[in-house]
C-alpha cells in the first residue's frame, strides 16, 4: 500500500504525468484534469507511488460519441481522481498492468462502447446476452423526461422519533 | 483428465446468481473464472431520471443487506456538493444504524458460512442471535431491510430513548463471546473446514486491490473507518482488526472481532447521543453543480460513490463501486489449487454479493 506521502510531494508527482493540466485540491480530494493523458504512464507513476486503483467512471457524451473517463485512484486517505476522454471512442487498456482496471473497464465497455485495446481478456462482463454494446450510451445521453422537484412528504415534513 | 465444473449461476451453495467455473485435475482446481451479470438492472441510468430524493429510495435498493450504506454514501456526496455538515446527532444515527448493519450482515455470512461447511446447529444459533440485530433495527426504522433512515442533510427519524437498546446489545456480546466466536475458531469440524482453505497472500491481496474484511485478513490494514474518518468513527476512536494468515478461517475471524467493536461503537454511540436536530436543513437543499467522490466502509469492504451535478433536479451521473465487485475476481486466486469440495467455502467467504456488484 502507500507510503504516506506530502500533499505537495503527491502533487508534484501527478503534475509529472504526461498530459496533466492541472491538479486541484477539493476538500482533501485531488482532481486531476487531463484531456491528452497518457494513461500508460498515469498508472506506472501510481504503481510506484503505491496507489491502488479504486475503479473507473465513464460518462458518455451525446454530441460527439466520445466519454468522459475518470480513472479514481485510493491512496488510503484520500481520493486522486484523473479526468480523461477518449480517442476515437477509446483509451488504451491498463487490465494487462492492473488487475482491478480488467473489470472496470470490461463494464465500461458493456455500458458505453468504450473500447480499451490491449484488455487480455475483453468479454462482456454485465452485458446481458445478446444485446450489443453500448447497453446504457443512449438512454443516459438522453435528458431526464422526470425532472420535476422533488414532492416526497419526507423532504417537507419534520423528521419522526 | 482435466474437466471443468461450473458452481452457477443457480446453486444451492450460492445466495444470489453468479458463476464460478473451474477446470480441475482430478480433486484440485487448476484455475477458475467469475461471471457476473445475472442481476443487472441499471441503477446508474435509473439514477439519472428521477429527481434527487427518489434517487435514495432508488439506492437503497442496489443491496437488501447494505442497503443503509448505498443511501447514506449518496447522501454523503450530495452533502459534499451542496457543502452540507449534517448535525451531530445525525452522524451519531447514521454510525449506529451502519454498525447495526454491519452486524446483521456478519452474522448473516456467519450462519450462511456455517451451512456451507454443513454446521446446521451453528447456522440456528447465529441466526438467531441475528433476530436480536433485526428487531434493534426494526424498532428504530420500522424496517428490517430498508431502513429509510437517510435524507440529504440528516437523518429522517430520531433514536429517542437510547438505552433501551443495551439489553440487546449485552445479549449479543454474550452470544458471540459464548458461542460464534469459539464454534468458529475453535470447534474441530469448523476449523478443519476453514484452516489454511483458499488463502489469498497478503501480495495478492494488494495485486488483485481488494478491499474490506478479505483484506485485512490477508494483512492489509485498510479501513476507511480509521483511514479517512466519517460520521462519528473519530470521536468513537474506531480500531481495525487484521490478521495475517489470509485464509477462510482467517477472514472468519476477522468478521467475528469486527462484531465486537461495532458492538462497542453502538454503545458508546448510544451512550453519547448529542442533543440537537436530526437535519441541518428543513425540506431538500438545492444541489448546486459539482462533483464529489465518497468513500465509506460497508460490511464487505469500502464502497466508492462519484456523484456528478449539474445543478438540476437530478443527478447528473452517480456511479456506484461496490466492495464486492473488487472482491469477487480475487476468488479466482483463492481457489487455484484448493480441493474442489472447499470451492463452496471459499467463494462464501467472500461474502459475495451479486445484487451490489450487479446493480
Amino acid at each position: 500500500m502507500s507510503a504516506d506521502l506530502a500533499p505537495r510531494q503527491l502533487t508534484e508527482a501527478l503534475q509529472a504525468i504526461p498530459g496533466v493540466r492541472s491538479v486541484t485540491d477539493d476538500n482533501g480530494a485531488l482532481w486531476v484534469d487531463a484531456p491528452l493523458l497518457e494513461v500508460e504512464a498515469m498508472a506506472a507513476t501510481m504503481a510506484d507511488l503505491g496507489i491502488r486503483l479504486g475503479t473507473v467512471t465513464a460518462i458518455p457524451h451525446a454530441e460527439d460519441g466520445e466519454a468522459t473517463v475518470i480513472y479514481h485512484y485510493i491512496d488510503e486517505h484520500r481520493v486522486i481522481s484523473v479526468k480523461t476522454r477518449t480517442r476515437n471512442g477509446a483509451l488504451p487498456s491498463l487490465a494487462p498492468t492492473v488487475r482491478a482496471a480488467s473489470w472496470a473497464e470490461r463494464e465500461i465497455r458493456d455500458l458505453f462502447a468504450v473500447e480499451f485495446p490491449g484488455h487480455p481478456n475483453p468479454v462482456p462482463l454485465i452485458r446481458p446476452e445478446g444485446i450489443d454494446t453500448a447497453t446504457l450510451r443512449e438512454a443516459m445521453c438522453r435528458p431526464a423526461a422526470v425532472a420535476r422537484k422533488p414532492v416526497s412528504p419526507l423532504a417537507t415534513y419534520p423528521a419522526r422519533s | 483428465m482435466p474437466y471443468s465444473f461450473p458452481l452457477g449461476p443457480y446453486h444451492p451453495a450460492l445466495e444470489e446468481p453468479f458463476k464460478v467455473k473451474v477446470q480441475c485435475r482430478g480433486e484440485v482446481i487448476d484455475s477458475a473464472t467469475v461471471e457476473v451479470g445475472f442481476s443487472f438492472r441499471g441503477i446508474e441510468l435509473l439514477a439519472q431520471k428521477r429527481n434527487w430524493v427518489e434517487v435514495i429510495t432508488l439506492i437503497e435498493r442496489v443491496c437488501g443487506i447494505c442497503s443503509n450504506t448505498h443511501a447514506m454514501t449518496f447522501c454523503m456526496a450530495a452533502e459534499t456538493i451542496a457543502g452540507i455538515e449534517i448535525p451531530k446527532r445525525a452522524a451519531h444515527i447514521r454510525t449506529i444504524i451502519a454498525e447495526l448493519e454491519r452486524l446483521h450482515s456478519h452474522l448473516l455470512w456467519a450462519g450462511v458460512g456455517a451451512e456451507d461447511i454443513g454446521f446446521h446447529s451453528l447456522f440456528m444459533e447465529v441466526f438467531s442471535l441475528r433476530e436480536l440485530v433485526m428487531d434493534t433495527l426494526e424498532a428504530i426504522s420500522g424496517n428490517r431491510v430498508n431502513y429509510g433512515m437517510n435524507c440529504i442533510g440528516g437523518v429522517h427519524r430520531d433514536i429517542p430513548d437510547p438505552m433501551r437498546y443495551l439489553p440487546a446489545l449485552d445479549a449479543l456480546s454474550k452470544g458471540l463471546a459464548e458461542i460464534v466466536i469459539p464454534t468458529f475458531t475453535e470447534n474441530p469440524t469448523a476449523l478443519a473446514r476453514t484452516r489454511g482453505v483458499g488463502r489469498l497472500s497478503r501480495e495478492q491481496a494488494v495485486e488483485w486491490a481488494v478491499v474490506g474484511p478479505v483484506a485485512r485478513a490477508s494483512g492489509l490494514d485498510i479501513d476507511v473507518r480509521k483511514d479517512q474518518p466519517y460520521l462519528s468513527y473519530a470521536a468513537l476512536g474506531f480500531e481495525s482488526v487484521t490478521r495475517p494468515e489470509g485464509d477462510v478461517l482467517a477472514r472468519v475471524v476477522v468478521r467475528a472481532l469486527e462484531m465486537v467493536e461495532s458492538i462497542r461503537l453502538i454503545r458508546e454511540a448510544l451512550l453519547s447521543l448529542p442533543a440537537g436536530p436530526l437535519r441541518a436543513t428543513e425540506g431538500l437543499p438545492e444541489i448546486p453543480v459539482g462533483e464529489a467522490t465518497i468513500r465509506t466502509e460497508a460490511p464487505r469492504g469500502e464502497a466508492f460513490y462519484y456523484v456528478a451535478s449539474e445543478g438540476g433536479a437530478t443527478p447528473a451521473r452517480v456511479k456506484i463501486r461496490t466492495p464486492s465487485f473488487v472482491n469477487i475476481p480475487a476468488i479466482e486466486a483463492m481457489v487455484t489449487g484448493q480441493p474442489l469440495a472447499d470451492l463452496s467455502i471459499i467463494q462464501a467467504s467472500v461474502d459475495p454479493c451479486i445484487s451490489c456488484t450487479d446493480r
